[in-house]
């Protein structure tokens, strides 16, 4: 069993993050399968051609969607149920299940096949449809691994990305009441016949939402393995639980998104599936859900509407591939985060869904603030500059740790005067005597465990730069050359053209 | 409880949640557009950005790199692809592989260039169904317990390697979806390049043109939930022909 | 033209030989280099833990420092790219907020300052090892450095160049993140000196030394014997050395 699989192990990032780290298949498995996804994304790009502009064009797209919801998910609405589909709206996590379990109820409902969607994570749907005498079965592989297990999805795309076949052939062997061999092969044969029966006697099909077309109310599912067509084929009844900014505006829309979402998760051209759903069967049709429910959930996604600096969160594709790109993901993988979003979209959606930044204590502080994430995003969210909004809404918000904002204060205090900077140096060389060696230092105590732990710090040396600056500078004034001419020129347009307006053109603003 | 009268009750019981959802949806949009702070937008908004990029809606393939690339990138993903210059090659193809399969149970979408290959007389010893023949069928079951499903496709992508499906009553979502094996023909003028080139239909047709299905197929049914270990057929047709006629 | 020098406080304190060997690199050109003694920090500590407040406080201590210099140049990618944080910290300071843009637009890292700026890419050195590079991510992926420091590289005689693998991954250090993620930053740096250890490149380059500081201090904690340099150390042997 996976060290860090539960939630309630460890209270904080760090301790579930050190977990994660002391379980060696773990991290193995995580860095194996993001690094091959990573590399499929490159590989897929590369080939694609134009990644920028596709990019540019999807970012666009999601910004003008969000700009305009309201107009959109009116519009969508009144499609839908022009094509006969039940709309309903929930406001919060509880609403959009009461709404799912009146219908199963209405439904005499005994088993809801599910495909994979995140949503119902979010609403924790499973133990609720559970705790009304509704047998829910997950169809992804996947998530049927993960139900089996009685865990959560640890990787948007994969779901058991931290568990081996070994693992997985214990589970369904438990599962089927006889053992079967750790063959990739094998074990999905056995959940293939398995539910196949379930989707044949299933009440209900349960998915979630890729995108949804404002202009003809159709929904859109993208997957690999058939199993949200089983869901959305074989049940007398469909329930379409989806976030309320998955909207794009046409199929024209729909082209972009689909050259984006496979590649940048899986480094596919196209998921074996993309289906467009447009209303529950036509009356003369023989299959198909006679009965269509879509779901439209916000649980505190409104609360990014508005926000400068939130807003773009919403533009989200749910790709995956910020986590494939993540140093800190590929490490600790996804349960560490704690929450139903893992990695750096994780990091950053889960405090901000939930609106308490305080309690998310230091699921922000999980990162390097490499920016791997929003150069890997296929629709541009810079993660990285909302990683650390949210740290500073937090210590506005008073809820920083003592003593570090007792060191930061201590800091602007020190930095702001070089008077100051220049004695805390002094200060610092006299301290040091007691434990540098060879101009190293390799005491494991006080603020220097963590970081002795895995590395020798460097000790201050006899003079700082600025100790030494009046003797430099002297002696390179006396052997100053003169300046190429060419080189002259080229300094003064540069100066020049930055009067006039010009940006510097170097580096990104 | 008579059947008739929890009908009824649970078409009222629609009626009311949809009543409710309409009153909910007044107040949900409002919470939208008072967060955007901005009355609510009503008139279709100039969307500069829709679609592809202009340099991609100029793309377009020949005939023949369009045949090549999505043969190439079909077989890439685990499909197989064969080149038939008539239906009936189409025909022989498909007989000789159920012979081959020893297929029992073939189930085949309800259209008159699938009618005119006379599978059934071909195939003696297979019992061949057509989809939505018969009303007291239960057609879904049909399409379960089929060794092989026969699609001609509506439309295809070569960039992708797609196929395309819509539903209609003689043309089932479960065909193309629950056998074991899945042959699917393209008439080749309707293989296009982009993904594009078939979205437009649905745009231009509009919200009452679209059928309840529509599936871009590209390839076998896969997973590689264990170990990243690619396994094909998992709940879809693990094994799928493209048939380029014409 | 006024040339000043944004040390960056671990240049400053820990590494003055980075600064050193960037200034007498440049004097060679005859940019004659400034130092303004108020300069402290560009305060991308409290910046990016949250302390937006005392970030402030030194970031004015920044404008001011260079407020009346036409270039400044620093041996860094990631406190440079601190630089363009600026406008939004000062946002509701007109005249703070202007001058930030203006510093933005004037501030360069090393390497873009020698190459798009002098337009020297051949220093005339000679460094005769084997050599990989980490690039930072700050410099690389926000501040568009790409390929300015492999043109200086080409063109040193006797370089031998080892790609490093998986270059493009953080090394983990991130600054308070190595301290309040300890662990986490410790298994980042690990790999990273695998991948170093890989190329069995005798020295390590970089253009960042809080990253490099990073590197070196887990080379050093395993006993591997790579030398790690900044660029601008390389580029400056490597002239003594012709």
């Amino acid at each position: 069993m996976s060290g860090a699989s539960g939630h309630s192990k460890g209270s904080s990032v760090k301790d579930r993050a050190d977990l994660a780290l002391n379980n060696e298949f773990l991290r193995k498995a995580v860095k194996y399968t993001t690094e091959k996804l990573k590399g499929g994304k490159l590989k897929a790009m590369e080939e694609h051609g134009n990644w920028e502009e596709w990019r540019e064009r999807g970012k666009q797209i999601r910004l003008h969607t969000i700009a305009h919801l309201d107009y959109y998910l009116n519009l969508f609405v009144d499609n839908a149920r022009a094509n006969g589909v039940h709309v309903h709206f929930a406001n919060t996590a509880e609403e959009a299940v009461h709404i799912s379990l009146s219908i199963a109820e209405r439904k005499n409902a005994k088993s809801v096949v599910k495909s994979k969607s995140m949503v119902t994570e979010e609403l924790h749907l499973n133990h609720a449809l559970e705790s009304i005498g509704v047998e829910p079965v997950e169809t992804d592989l996947g998530e049927y691994i993960i139900q089996l297990a009685g865990e959560t999805p640890s990787h948007i795309i994969i779901p058991a990305i931290h568990k081996n076949r070994y693992q997985i052939a214990d589970l369904l062997s438990a599962d089927a009441g006889e053992t079967l061999e750790p063959d990739t092969k094998v074990l999905a044969g056995y959940v293939r016949k398995k539910l196949r029966e379930k989707f044949l006697e299933a009440d209900i099909g349960m998915t979630g939402c890729n995108f949804a077309i404002a202009e003809t109310g159709s929904m859109v599912l993208f997957e690999n393995e058939g199993n949200a067509r089983m869901v959305t084929t074989v049940p007398e009844t469909q329930i379409t639980l989806m976030g309320m900014e998955r909207i794009i505006p046409s199929w024209a829309d729909l082209e972009v998104m689909a050259t984006l979402l496979p590649r940048s998760a899986t480094g596919q051209k196209l998921t074996v599936y993309m289906s467009g759903i447009t209303g529950p069967r036509r009356s003369e049709d023989a299959d198909g859900p006679e009965e269509m429910h879509i779901i439209i959930v916000d649980n505190g996604r409104s609360l990014q509407l508005g926000d400068p600096e939130f807003q773009e969160l919403l533009n989200c594709i749910r790709c995956g591939a910020c986590l494939n790109a993540c140093p800190v993901y590929r490490h600790i993988g996804g349960h560490a985060y704690g929450g139903t979003y893992s990695g750096p979209i994780g990091a950053v959606l889960t405090p901000s869904l939930q609106k308490n930044i305080a309690e998310w204590d230091d699921i922000a502080n999980a990162s390097s603030l490499c920016g791997a994430c929003y150069e890997a995003c296929p629709v541009k969210i810079p993660l990285h500059e909302m990683l650390v909004y949210l740290r500073r809404r937090k210590v506005e918000a008073g809820h920083g740790n003592k003593l570090e904002s007792a060191g930061m204060i201590g800091f602007s205090k020190i930095m702001s005067n070089s008077a100051r900077f220049k004695a805390i140096l002094k200060l610092g060389k006299m301290g040091q005597k007691l434990v540098a060696r060879n101009g190293e230092i390799r005491l494991k105590v006080g603020p220097l465990k963590g970081w002795n732990s895995h590395r020798v710090t460097p000790s201050l040396p006899k003079k700082s730069f600025r100790d030494q600056w009046g003797t430099m500078e002297a002696e390179i004034r006396n052997g100053l050359q003169e300046m190429a001419p060419d080189m002259k020129n080229r300094m003064e347009q540069i100066v020049k053209n930055r009067e006039k307006g010009g940006g510097n053109g170097h580096g990104h603003s | 409880m008579d059947m008739g009268t929890a009908n009824q009750s649970h078409q009222e019981w629609l009626k009311e949640m949809e009543a409710a959802s309409r009153a909910k949806q007044t107040s949900f949009i409002d919470g939208i557009s008072a967060k955007l702070r901005r009355p609510m937008v009503t008139e279709p908004p100039r969307h500069p950005f829709r679609g592809a990029p202009d340099f991609w809606n100029a793309y377009e393939w020949g005939e023949q790199e369009r045949i090549d690339r999505f043969t190439a990138n079909f077989l890439s993903v685990g499909g197989h692809v064969e080149r038939l210059a008539t239906m009936e090659d189409a025909q022989r193809f498909i007989t000789d592989k159920a012979n081959e399969l020893s297929a029992k149970y073939i189930v085949r979408q309800n259209q008159p260039e699938l009618e005119a290959l006379n599978l059934e007389g071909a195939l003696p010893d297979a019992q061949v169904s057509v989809w939505n023949s018969d009303p007291e069928q239960f057609w879904k079951a049909r399409a379960a317990e089929a060794d092989i499903g026969v699609v001609i496709a509506d439309y295809a992508a070569a960039y992708t390697g797609s196929i395309t499906v819509l539903s209609s009553k003689d043309k089932g979502r479960s065909v193309s979806l629950l056998p074991t094996v899945l042959m699917a023909i393209i008439p080749v003028e309707r293989l296009k390049t982009r993904l594009g080139e078939i979205m437009v239909h649905f745009d231009e047709g509009g919200r009452a043109s679209l059928p309840a299905g529509i599936h871009f197929i590209s390839g076998p049914s896969r997973s590689a939930d264990i170990e990243n270990d690619l396994t094909i057929g998992v709940h879809g047709p693990g094994v799928v022909y493209a048939l380029i006629v014409g | 033209m006024k040339v000043s020098l944004f040390v960056t406080c671990l240049s400053d304190a820990i590494y003055p030989r980075v600064s050193e060997a960037m200034v007498r690199l440049l004097a060679r050109y005859g940019v004659e280099v400034s130092f303004p003694k108020v300069q402290t920090c560009c305060g991308q500590p409290a910046f990016n833990s949250g302390y937006w407040d005392d970030a402030r406080t030194t970031a004015k201590t920044i404008i001011e420092a260079f407020d009346d210099c036409d270039f400044v140049i620093a041996p860094s990618g990631s406190c440079t790219y601190m630089i363009h944080h600026y406008p939004k910290l000062f946002e509701d300071d007109k005249v703070l907020h202007e001058k930030a843009i203006k510093l933005q637009n004037k501030s360069y890292e090393f390497t873009q300052f020698l190459i798009h700026v002098l337009g020297v890419s051949d220093v005339g050195a000679t460094f005769p090892h084997k050599v990989t590079y980490h690039p930072s991510c700050h410099g690389s992926r926000l501040l568009g450095i790409q390929d300015e420091p492999h043109a200086l590289m080409s063109k040193v005689k006797g370089l031998e160049f080892v790609p490093l693998p998986f270059a493009e991954d953080c090394c983990g250090f991130g600054g308070t993140f190595a301290i309040k993620m300890s662990e986490i930053s410790g298994a980042m740096v690990s790999e990273k000196v695998d991948h170093v250890k890989e190329t069995e490149a005798e020295v390590l380059v970089g253009l960042d030394m809080a990253c490099l500081m990073n590197i070196a201090g887990n080379l050093r904690y395993r006993n591997e014997p790579v030398r790690v340099m900044h660029l601008a150390e390389l580029l400056y042997e490597g002239v003594k050395q012709a």
